[in-house]
């Protein structure tokens, strides 16, 4: 069966953020590579790179409450609840990883089925539970308090010094440069290799029956 | 006394044959669940059912091959067919197939009983007459109440935590289902000898 049928999954709102945050994110990245290894990298000064990186920074923070305030003023919160039953979550979440490691080479067709309120499955789910509320959250913090260590330096031997808050702030650099990898890779894995790339500028994923 | 109809559910989602299961077993009706059109084909065979249920999307079979294959055998038997996402084309091709009624997820348990008494009337009426499509039940969109909107709130800032606990248990779910996995198939290995 090739039937496929159109759903609104990603609004207006959800699609400007995601469109600005992975142009912002590949700017901190390359900028923030630029920034490490000064001495290897030639793309632009330092300086150039430092302000570059603290602008784009800010505007991702600003990015980041247009997308909060959607989900917290809207019912698409939902989109966000966990799983609260255990069993459930594991289940979903192996039928998930046996479709992806096996099944989707045999064309099995995919355990999650797609909604408006679900448009996660199980690993995605939890993923992005922890990348929009913990991690990106965390490297926004780490980000500011590096951009103004005097003002912020309170607060920066609270966390336990510079070199934490550097290292944590290095650390979900590396995280988000492998997430934006793999997140191009896992995005072609629809019915056709540019679908969901294709629905995160329409708003409407196809889904067969 | 009255024999008590008998429907076999079929979908490889266990949680959808629970869910006709609580809402019918209640209500005195038998639910007898097949996971594949492979194994509810088996089941028709060896058993008289009063209704089928069928999921579309379905691992091998689809949903519309069960329903032909049972409605060239049984044709005054109703097969309802569950469909996440009805599109016209396949409508079309159950109506064709002469399938009862549609039932469209989400499921509600007034959908399940509701198409389950209708299909019951199918059988014993007129079988060319299809069941009117179940609405698939609306999506809670209206403002929730105060204790909604905290729940909502609530539920948004757990999530990282409960993400990252099912993060963290992830792995040795994984091996404690492996080694699950292994003991079982050693120990068939050793009943078969």
């Amino acid at each position: 069966m090739t039937d496929m049928q159109r759903i609104y999954v990603h609004p207006l709102p959800v699609r400007i953020w995601h469109w600005a945050n992975a142009l912002g994110f590949i700017a901190l990245i390359l900028t923030g590579v630029q920034i490490r290894y000064v001495d290897l990298i030639g793309l632009m000064s330092f300086r150039a790179a430092v302000s570059l990186h603290n602008w784009v920074g800010w505007v991702l923070v600003g990015n980041f409450f247009i997308w909060l305030g959607f989900y917290l003023f809207t019912d698409k919160i939902r989109v966000y609840h966990p799983e609260l039953s255990p069993v459930k979550h594991f289940r979903d979440s192996f039928r998930q990883l046996q479709y992806y490691g096996y099944g989707i080479f045999k064309g099995d067709p995919n355990p999650h089925h797609l909604s408006a309120y679900h448009k996660f499955n199980a690993l995605q789910s939890m993923a992005y539970q922890i990348i929009m509320l913990l991690l990106v959250p965390l490297q926004f913090v780490t980000g500011v308090l590096l951009w103004d260590l005097k003002r912020f330096s309170g607060a920066v031997e609270f966390f336990g010094g510079v070199r934490v808050v550097d290292t944590v702030h290095v650390l979900l650099f590396i995280f988000f440069t492998a997430f934006i990898l793999v997140h191009p890779y896992l995005a072609s894995l629809g019915h056709t290799p540019s679908a969901h790339f294709k629905a995160m500028i329409t708003g409407y994923e196809e889904v067969d029956e | 006394m009255t024999t008590q109809a008998r429907f076999l559910v079929v979908d490889d989602d266990p949680v959808v044959a629970r869910s006709f299961d609580r809402v019918l077993s209640g209500k005195g009706y038998a639910v007898i669940t097949a996971r594949d059109g492979p194994e509810a084909l088996e089941k028709l065979a060896r058993e008289d059912y009063d209704a089928v249920f069928t999921d579309i999307r379905m691992p091998g079979m689809d949903g519309l091959e069960v329903a032909a294959r049972i409605k060239a055998t049984r044709p005054w038997l109703p097969v309802v067919i569950v469909t996440g996402y009805g599109s016209p084309a396949s409508e079309a091709r159950a109506k064709e197939i002469g399938v009862a009624g549609f039932l469209h997820k989400p499921l509600s348990p007034e959908m399940i009983e509701g198409s389950a008494r209708e299909a019951m009337t199918w059988k014993a009426a007129d079988r060319s007459a299809p069941v009117a499509a179940a609405k698939p039940a609306e999506p809670v969109a209206a403002a929730p109440g105060a204790g909604g909107i905290v729940k909502n709130l609530a539920l948004f800032v757990a999530a990282p935590f409960i993400g990252l606990a099912y993060a963290i248990a992830f792995p040795f779910v994984g091996l404690a289902l492996l080694a699950w996995y292994g003991y079982r198939a050693l120990v068939n290995k050793a009943g078969g000898r």
